[in-house]
């Protein structure tokens, strides 16, 4: 059961919203109803959230994202449409089961804080508890908790005013996470702080979560920032969703020319990670061949380099095609003194933090899973391309397409050698562990 | 030859006798309960300037009392204090209704009472001062054996010493009342304003003391507190609706305005019909053109109040009374108070027409100045409106210091 769910949701602020819903319905944009003297804030919104997820909901000013977050909860009525938490539809509920819902379920943080300034920092993260009931001594145990987790303890008795904007928002997340409840709401909750701070709140959001799995849905206008918090992003144009998907789906495969005019100034290097845009471990040798097999798959190959992989594709390291020609010259019979380390870099590595290690090697990167086992290869040629923007990469991505294809005729030659060889690659698709590699390439 | 006449004829409309007739029937129909409204102010202002000009034993038994209480229920100390007060007020009724406690005392042996008896200057046992007395002597016991605050226990000590100390000066010493009360005010001066105030109020005082006009201004004190009370009771919670509900807002605006603009010798007419001539009408004149700025900022202060910290507490499932409570009011507690000083001041400026209908006070000195010529009478008595004035101004002024908001802000800057 999605933790948040809304189901063709409208809001139309003015005196005939639903003459208006129905225009909306048909498909027609938001500026053709103005006559009718309403806003459109909302406009058939559907989304799911599962639970432990962090769901961004991105526009620009406008969009009606603001509008949105307040209808998961209940501050706006809705016009039509539902919103389920925890599958209780609560368009249906009353005020007071409302109220209850809020403070039992539904948590908030808002962008200029909201902080109580005639309370301590103590009272503000509790207040949640306060109005749910709990007796003193066991909110301020649980609001201590909160605050430490924020990394606010020895704060407590300050009142807001005495804090920084990011030790204030601190507060407002400690309010929100002492409230102990299954989803925080977050309207812009960094957008008022600076981007030095900013970015500290994010990683400190995002080890929270680690170790908390709350469902969060968080509101922003910064698209670096969704790209980085977001496990699924909805991007909002005029109260419409333009896009809901994962961070690459929408940077890779953007659904229309708005959401790429978007993305354009994305810093997609933090955004893409190595398993988006790795190629496939070709060629591998096993240590157990002899210099003259590794030379051939290389030249099979075209390249000018290997990676030694054992047989359960543990990689061992990389050889070079200068080396194993002089071993050949010299008549060498066995690998081991030929393999040199190979930089390696996890799935999940962001392209940015790529580049030095890029730089001081002159072979590929190695893409290791946990169980240091090779599933990819990232050549700095696609490391550069990486950075292009689909639109603009048409041309590159062209060349990269033919090389690829190249690469697959090749590959069957290459499965024949490695079958010979007994290793086993029948796991290697590259897109079993990185689902978006064919759109990255696309 | 004959003019043509153009004169449009416009029908006399009977406002004023409708007016009246409203009056008439409000009078009749009401009459029970304008008797009783009349009462009580009655007896509040009544009790209160006999506080100020003549205050008895026990009313400064009770006085302290009331403030080891305080203390007491400022550590938490709830439950035994409010049992001591409880205990208190059920005697105290019985003696009023019954005489009980008088019966009691009479069957008591005389020598247990005598010295204080004495000491007062009273010929016979006063039953109510025993009564305070008692309820003070449970009071300082509660302090020492229930609360283990140091604080508490000096509050108990310092209360019940300064109304031994009280009582000497002026049973035993002979210093006038009137010393006495200047003097407590300026140490309420002190403790509320500061130094500067407390000494202004200690020479204010002293001058009006000196000008014979101290029962005066005694007795316009206890109407101007009276009168206060009620506008705030009844424009707070209007405020408050106003802040709340547009509608109400838009309803109550018109009505201020006609309130504030009205001259204000036009509504001590139905004052004057339907409480004659006295106390009561000057405080309903009073309360009714002094209310407007406490409706007015109070809905200010609350609306002023940052949306978002009302939203926050919607978000957290606070419901509305709470949000009102917990939120609104502390925060725009700074502008309310802005409103009740500006209902003070307004109720000062009303006090020489509340004088010209028997209210009495300063009012009446200034009266009698402007209706006799007399120049000196109605001088002083404007002077010591303008003491009192200063007085109650910087001490309202300075309460909002201690609103949560405003030690917040002190705390942040």
């Amino acid at each position: 059961m999605p933790a948040v769910r809304a189901d063709k949701l409208y809001k139309i602020f003015g005196r005939r919203p639903t003459k208006a819903v129905e225009l909306l319905a048909d498909g027609r944009p938001r500026d053709e109803i103005t006559s009718l003297n309403v806003t459109a804030a909302v406009i058939d919104v559907s989304f799911e959230v599962q639970p432990g997820e962090i769901f961004v909901v991105m526009g620009l000013s406008g969009s009606g994202k603001s509008t949105l977050i307040r209808m998961l909860n209940g501050l706006l009525p809705h016009t039509s449409g539902t919103v389920e938490i925890d599958g209780t539809d609560i368009t249906k509920l009353g005020k007071s089961e409302l109220r209850k819902l809020r403070s039992e379920k539904v948590s908030m943080v808002f962008q200029h804080f909201a902080l109580f300034p005639h309370r301590s920092v103590l009272e503000n993260a509790a207040y949640g508890l306060e109005v749910r009931g709990v007796p003193r001594a066991e909110r301020e145990t649980k609001a201590r908790e909160a605050l430490a987790m924020v990394g606010l303890d020895g704060w407590e008795l300050k009142v807001p005013g005495q804090l920084s904007g990011g030790m204030q928002q601190r507060v407002g997340l400690a309010r929100a996470l002492a409230a102990d409840t299954e989803i925080i709401l977050m309207d812009e909750a960094f957008s008022a702080l600076d981007p030095l701070i900013r970015r500290d709140m994010q990683t400190q959001l995002l080890e929270l979560q680690a170790s908390l799995g709350k469902t969060i849905v968080f509101i922003t206008h910064d698209l670096n920032e969704a790209m980085r918090l977001g496990d699924r992003i909805c991007v909002l144009r005029d109260g419409r969703v333009a896009q809901i998907g994962k961070a690459e789906e929408i940077l890779n495969d953007p659904a229309n020319d708005y959401v790429a005019n978007f993305i354009e100034d994305v810093d997609r290097t933090r955004v893409l990670t190595a398993s988006s845009v790795m190629e496939k471990p070709i060629p591998v040798i096993d240590p157990g061949q002899g210099p003259r097999t590794a030379l051939r798959t290389m030249r099979d190959n075209q390249t000018q380099w290997a990676f030694v992989v054992q047989r359960d594709r543990r990689l061992m390291g990389v050889v070079g095609e200068s080396a194993i020609a002089e071993a050949v010259r010299d008549n060498v019979k066995d690998l081991s003194g030929l393999v040199g380390s190979a930089e390696r870099v996890s799935p999940d590595t962001a392209v940015a933090d790529m580049f030095v290690q890029a730089a001081e090697s002159s072979y590929p990167l190695a893409v290791i899973d946990d169980d240091e086992r090779l599933v990819g290869v990232i050549p700095r040629g696609t490391l550069l391309a990486a950075l292009a923007t689909p639109d603009a990469g048409d041309e590159s991505g062209a060349d990269e397409a033919a090389e690829t294809a190249s690469a697959e005729d090749e590959s069957s030659h290459f499965a024949e050698s490695a079958s010979e060889s007994g290793a086993d690659y029948s796991g290697a698709e590259p897109g079993d562990d990185a689902p978006a590699t064919e759109g990255s390439r696309r | 030859m004959s003019l043509i006449s153009y004169a449009v004829p416009v029908p006399r409309v009977p406002v004023g006798t409708t007016f009246e007739a409203v009056i008439d029937w409000l009078r009749v129909s009401l009459g029970a309960f304008f008797e009783f409204v009349e009462m009580i102010i009655e007896a509040c202002v009544t009790t209160l300037s006999t506080m100020f000009t003549i205050p008895s034993a026990t009313q400064f038994t009770l006085l302290a009392a009331a403030f080891v209480a305080g203390g007491l229920l400022a550590h938490k100390h709830r439950r035994p204090t409010l049992i001591a007060v409880a205990v208190w007020a059920g005697f105290y009724v019985a003696e009023l209704a019954a005489g009980l406690v008088s019966a009691v005392i009479t069957t008591l042996p005389a020598p247990l009472f005598l010295w204080a008896m004495n000491l007062f200057g009273a010929e016979y046992v006063y039953p109510p001062l025993v009564l305070a007395l008692l309820l003070l002597a449970a009071l300082v016991a509660i302090s020492f054996t229930a609360a283990k605050e140091r604080p508490q226990h000096v509050t108990a000590v310092v209360w019940p010493f300064c109304l031994l100390v009280i009582l000497l000066l002026h049973f035993v010493v002979g210093v006038q009342l009137s010393l006495i009360v200047a003097a407590l005010l300026s140490v309420l001066a002190y403790a509320v304003a500061g130094w500067g105030v407390c000494i202004f109020s200690i020479l204010g005082f002293l001058l009006i003391i000196s000008m014979d006009s101290w029962e005066n201004a005694m007795s316009s004190l206890a109407l101007i507190l009276v009168a206060t009370l009620v506008a705030v009771v009844v424009s707070l919670p209007i405020g408050v609706l106003a802040a709340q509900n547009r509608h109400v807002s838009t309803a109550v605006k018109p009505v201020l305005d006609f309130m504030q603009t009205l001259p204000a010798f036009v509504y001590l007419l139905p004052a004057i019909a339907f409480f004659s001539i006295g106390t009561v009408p000057g405080v309903i004149a009073t309360v009714i053109f002094a209310m407007p700025p406490g409706v007015r900022l109070t809905e200010l202060g609350i609306r002023q109040v940052d949306k978002e910290l009302v939203e926050a507490g919607e978000a957290f499932g606070a419901p509305d009374w709470q949000i009102l409570r917990r939120i609104q009011l502390p925060l725009a507690l700074a502008t309310i108070m802005a409103g009740i000083n500006q209902i003070i001041m307004l109720s000062l400026s009303m006090v020489v027409i509340a004088g010209m209908v028997g209210a009495g006070g300063l009012g009446n000195d200034v009266y009698t100045g402007i209706a006799q010529g007399d120049i000196p009478v109605g001088f002083e008595g404007g002077i010591a409106v303008v003491i009192l004035a200063i007085f109650l101004d910087r001490l309202t002024g300075a309460v909002t210091r201690y609103s949560p908001a405003a030690r917040a802000q002190r705390a942040s800057a």
